[in-house]
């Protein structure tokens, strides 16, 4: 394909589902029930599904010179400009987008599928009304922005998608918004997001007023030009928290990925959103919405300071450590899931803001593969047990429902990083989750090392091989004895500059901020001059991640054993357990496709992208092959560590669980753990803190100004109001009732008086009036003779000539 | 013998227009005020022709407009006769003093 | 019935000395027409046309008092009949032959016939009478009695600017030729006056269904 043919395929498959939406609004409550819904599936995600998938397939066929020309010379139409910033609308084309498009389309049609079959065995009225099309309108539109999102070249746009996807959130979670549960979800999902979103806008108003653009790629330009220079943002002199204007514009955008990422401290709407229908839960609140904070990083990524890098960690450590330890102690499935998803997310955040550009992706990809499919178990539990979501109540539910039970095993084993530790062998998480440790150990033990024999030597010939390495992003199997670390590089250079590392010399001249600048090796000794000033990480932080990786696999296999091992605790939910055979053929699809996700397509798309996608300066991308063949030493034992950290999470969990609840309660009653148990059932007491400070706080200011509004302010005019109505009564006695009165009484006494004078001569005979008419002429010529004088004819002469 | 001039011809017209008024006033038949008011429109058409022929011969402006006066004369006494027709058929007399409903 | 007698003869003694005057008066003011077509009027102090004058006047006066007077609608019309054929009589010795043929043949042809019309349709007789108050009488005659007087104190007090040198009858073709261009608007106009009366006078006479 040639021209524009991507992006006009790729934005036909944006539209397709917004002209779906519009006409499930209107012709929707016509379509009826099944009809409506597949309607939805065939337009809204069908036709995007395909365009998708032959995108894909055309895109996989381009070598990388053409990937580039295409992605150089893709369409920006002008639309308008915002003071003296063009915004640009186009189609942000590289491979980020296809394989993230590719998989949005991919897995928003299986959901949609089960969609279909799960509002079947649900109520769809609200209000004694039919919203069954509304809720595939609704599906649609996130369908619609949720892709918008992703091909957005402008940052503009990237945030109007954004808030589209947070209305469709918003508007799903309370579905059944008769009830409070989902209304009060609702809420709280869209007022938490709104605070990430406050941090977003000032971070797009610094791109803007700093940056003058908005179009991601020419930010990213113009901020590494400005830190070459040390212009514009980089100017400034102002900082905040110790942060420069440029970190803190980082940390903006960042800010409002963790509103819709949920993020610590703003993840508490998440697990309220399982209020939600299941599939919404599935398609929004664990595979596509979620991970648009993380696309959003991955995006603005050349745009981050080391320090906003470090703050980006920071956060996604803390969450992926916090809702872990959560996840552990919750009993209902959704929210287990709920909270596995944000300690996921939190993995990815971490990955990101360690470096692991390409891990953390393909962590986001994996993982939306198979936590929905996960998601679609579970809607299939509390469907088949009787909308039952308490696991206590469940188990034994395998011989029940075997296909959910083994797909969700699936889903389970990949979440867990399952695989044969020193082979290809594994799912999921093996890769992509490992893959983000490692580099975090890269950049918690191995730094300092690393960063000073970069700055002392200037050049790097380490740097060099992963770089060829990365430009052919499928053979970097075949390289060992290095630490396999890629280096971001930059767009003009890209290929230029894994030559000129090789060089000798460069005829070096100091910029304003101490970093060599040529003309040819300015990347190699940028960077050099970058990676002096991005610090080791705390150790702490790989230690978080390291010891979550072990509680990972226990929560998941405790909820899964929970569900389906072991037996039945409840015979009501069990003799009632059923499956639907349509709404596993998505399970089984999706389960499929974390296999299939596992090892091709998206690893390689995504490292084929980083290469552009994280181009800046002072920004690096470390990316540790760690599950190639060419596994380095320092490697192994963290490899055999982490690989087996499965086992041990499974092993415990099944010992626990593994003979009904009894162990399980026994250790629950200890003390210290039951103090421990207490604070994370309660989730840290985060909302209940939230509600202190927010809620009560608001109340309270409320209340001081209901006390100032009733003594102070309604007294005043209160007060006013008893002077002004004496004033009224003294004017209305005095002054109305007998000047005005008086005066108006008066004048209609007088024109009464009048009329009556002039109503006797209206006799209504007709001869009267001839005779006054005429007595007037004669008074009139009578008038005129005394005037003239009767005796003076000249006079009448002079009158009556004409 | 005295000279005959415009004078003689507005006295007579002021003695035929008196007359009308004095007929218009007292009269209670409707037909009768009718009368009256042609006695003063032909009063008026005196004053027309005889002003005509002593102030301005040849002009004949007097003559055309004495001749509409005759024309608007011919149509107000055949509305005013249908009038009557009506009044009488209405009230079953044609005293004007009983058409009086308009009284103050 | 001596006095209707009486009336009678006088009435139809008044309509012989008007027709007959009339005659004359055509003869004196049409005495000196020339072939421009304009007629002149009798010599000024002619003594014909004096006397036809003050026959013409009194004949004129008298009829409008006997209508002041009569009591009898009726009769009101016969004298009414008498003032109008006084003042075609008048309009001959004004020179305006036209305007008095259309006199004659407008108004004691036409309008008058619809009077008598009008009497015999509204009157359960024809004879029926209704008296106005004396008071109202006393009033009627005091205002048309002064207005008379000033008027005529007025009239006779005045010095008119005429034009007695250039005194000139008219020929109907002048009168037509003015009707016809400058008065030609107002012409039509009562055209559509006349159907206008026309057809309301019809929908105001109508039978009520």
């Amino acid at each position: 394909m040639n021209g524009h043919t991507y992006e006009i395929l790729l934005a036909l498959g944006v539209l397709s589902p917004f002209i779906s939406f519009w006409l499930l609004v209107f012709i929707g409550p016509k379509l009826g029930k099944p009809l409506a819904g597949w309607f939805g599936v065939a337009f809204g995600m069908g036709v995007p599904l395909l365009l998708a998938s032959y995108v894909l397939m055309c895109w996989l066929g381009e070598d990388a010179a053409s990937r580039a020309m295409l992605a150089e010379h893709a369409f920006r139409y002008h639309w308008a400009n915002l003071g003296t910033v063009p915004i640009l609308v186009g189609v942000k084309l590289d491979s980020l987008t296809i394989a993230m498009y590719f998989m949005v389309a991919f897995i928003a049609f299986w959901i949609f599928v089960f969609s279909v079959g799960y509002m079947s065995g649900h109520s769809d009225e609200v209000d004694g009304k039919s919203k069954y099309h509304r809720f595939f309108a609704y599906l649609s539109l996130f369908a619609f922005s949720m892709l918008g999102l992703v091909l957005s070249s402008n940052l503009l746009f990237l945030f109007i998608f954004w808030e589209l996807v947070g209305l469709c959130s918003y508007l799903l979670i309370g579905f059944y918004f008769h009830e409070r549960v989902p209304q009060y979800a609702q809420m709280k999902a869209f007022i938490t997001n709104r605070v990430g979103d406050f941090g977003f806008i000032i971070g797009l108003m610094l791109v803007y007023f700093q940056l003058g653009t908005l179009d991601l790629d020419d930010a990213a330009r113009i901020f590494a030009e400005q830190y070459a220079a040390g212009t514009g943002i980089f100017a400034s002199s102002f900082t905040m928290f110790g942060w420069s204007l440029a970190t803190i514009m980082g940390v903006g955008l960042f800010c409002g990925a963790m509103g819709k990422s949920a993020q610590f401290p703003l993840h508490v709407w998440l697990p309220d959103a399982m209020a939600g229908p299941t599939p919404v839960s599935a398609l929004i609140h664990a595979a596509t919405m979620v991970a648009a904070g993380v696309y959003l990083v991955a995006r603005v990524f050349r745009l981050m300071t080391p320090e906003a890098l470090m703050f980006v960690a920071a956060i996604g450590c803390i969450t992926l450590t916090l809702m872990a330890l959560i996840a552990m102690v919750q009993t209902d499935i959704k929210k287990c899931l709920a909270y596995s998803t944000l300690s996921q997310l939190g993995y990815m955040i971490f990955g990101l803001g360690c470096g692991a550009w390409i891990a953390a992706l393909f962590h986001l990809i994996t993982h939306a593969f198979f936590k929905a499919m996960m998601f679609l178990g579970s809607g299939q539990v509390i469907e088949g047990c009787h909308h039952e979501q308490d696991m206590r109540k469940m188990g034994g539910l395998m011989k029940k429902m075997p296909v959910t039970g083994l797909t969700f095993l699936v889903g389970v084993l990949a979440i867990s990083g399952f695989g044969i530790p020193g082979t290809n062998i594994g799912l999921g998480g093996f890769f992509s989750k490992d893959e983000i440790l490692a580099v975090a150990w890269v950049r918690a033990f191995d730094w300092t090392d690393y960063s000073r024999h970069e700055a002392e030597h200037g050049e790097h010939h380490a740097l060099a091989v992963p770089a060829i390495d990365a430009n052919d992003g499928s053979s970097h199997g075949a390289i060992d004895g290095e630490k396999q670390i890629v280096l971001a590089s930059d767009p003009q250079h890209g290929d230029s500059h894994a030559a000129s590392l090789h060089g000798e010399g460069h005829t070096a001249s100091e910029s304003p901020r101490g970093l060599k600048s040529t003309a040819h090796g300015e990347d190699a000794h940028g960077r050099a001059g970058v990676f002096s000033r991005v610090p080791a990480m705390p150790k702490w932080m790989f230690y978080l991640a390291l010891f979550t990786a072990y509680i990972t696999p226990f929560y998941m296999m405790r909820c899964w054993w929970m569900t389906f091992m072991g037996k039945p605790r409840d015979e009501h939910v069990h003799d009632h357990a059923h499956e639907s055979p349509m709404m596993f053929l998505p399970l089984v699809v999706l389960a499929v496709g974390t296999f299939v996700a596992s090892y091709f397509l998206f690893r390689d798309l995504i490292s084929d992208a980083a290469t552009a996608a994280t181009i800046a300066p002072m920004v690096l991308a470390t990316d540790g092959h760690v599950h190639s063949l060419a596994i380095t030493a320092a490697h192994h034992w963290l490899i055999t560590g982490v690989g087996g950290s499965f086992v041990v999470g499974f092993v415990i969990a099944i010992l626990i669980y593994g003979r009904g609840l009894n162990i399980a309660a026994r250790i629950k009653g200890t003390i210290g753990i039951q103090q421990v148990h207490t604070v994370l059932e309660n989730k840290y007491y985060i909302d209940e803190l939230y509600h202190l400070v927010w809620v009560k706080g608001c109340m309270c200011i409320a209340h001081i100004a209901r006390f100032i509004d009733t003594w102070v302010i309604d007294m005043t005019y209160l007060t006013l109001a008893k002077l002004t109505e004496r004033l009224a009564a003294f004017s209305g006695l005095i002054i109305d009732t007998q000047c005005v009165d008086g005066m108006y009484n008066g004048m209609a006494d007088t024109a009464i008086d009048i009329g009556e004078a002039v109503r006797r001569p209206q006799t209504g005979r007709i001869r009267n009036y001839v005779l006054f008419a005429a007595g007037g002429a004669t008074v009139a010529v009578v008038l005129m003779l005394l005037y003239w004088g009767v005796a003076s004819p000249d006079q009448s002469v002079a009158m009556l000539t004409p | 013998m005295e000279h005959i001039g415009l004078t003689h011809y507005l006295v007579v017209a002021a003695v035929l227009f008196c007359c009308g008024i004095f007929t218009m006033t007292t009269k209670r038949n409707a037909i009768g005020i009718l009368i009256g008011v042609e006695l003063v429109l032909n009063s008026t058409g005196i004053n027309l022709v005889a002003f005509d022929r002593y102030m301005g011969p040849g002009r004949l402006d007097g003559q055309v407009v004495a001749i509409f006066l005759i024309v608007l004369a011919a149509a107000e006494t055949a509305l005013a006769v249908g009038i009557c027709i009506n009044v009488y058929k209405n009230l079953s007399t044609v005293d004007v003093d009983a058409a009086s409903q308009l009284r103050g | 019935m001596f006095r209707s007698r009486f009336h009678t003869i006088v009435l139809a003694a008044l309509g012989v000395v008007a027709l007959s005057t009339a005659s004359l008066a055509s003869d004196a003011a049409g005495s000196g027409a020339d072939h421009s077509g304009v007629t002149q009027a009798a010599a000024s102090g002619g003594w014909l046309e004096v006397l036809l004058f003050y026959i013409a006047a009194a004949a004129a006066c008298v009829s409008a008092l006997g209508v002041c007077y009569s009591r009898n609608i009726v009769r009101m019309a016969v004298w009414l009949f008498g003032a109008l054929g006084s003042v075609a009589l008048l309009y001959f010795l004004l020179a305006a032959n036209f305007i008095a043929a259309i006199q004659l043949i407008v108004y004691a042809g036409g309008t008058l016939i619809l009077l008598v019309f009008g009497v015999m349709l509204t009157s359960k007789s024809p004879w029926a009478r209704f008296e106005a108050r004396k008071i109202e009488v006393f009033g009627a005659t005091v205002v048309s009695g002064t207005l008379f007087a000033c008027l005529s104190l007025l009239l006779t007090r005045a010095h008119w600017a005429t034009t007695d040198s250039a005194v000139a009858g008219t020929a109907m073709s002048a009168l037509g030729h003015s009707l016809l261009t400058t008065y030609l608007v107002p012409f039509e106009l009562a055209g559509v006056l006349l159907m206008i009366v026309m057809v309301g006078a019809a929908h105001l006479a109508r039978q009520d269904k």
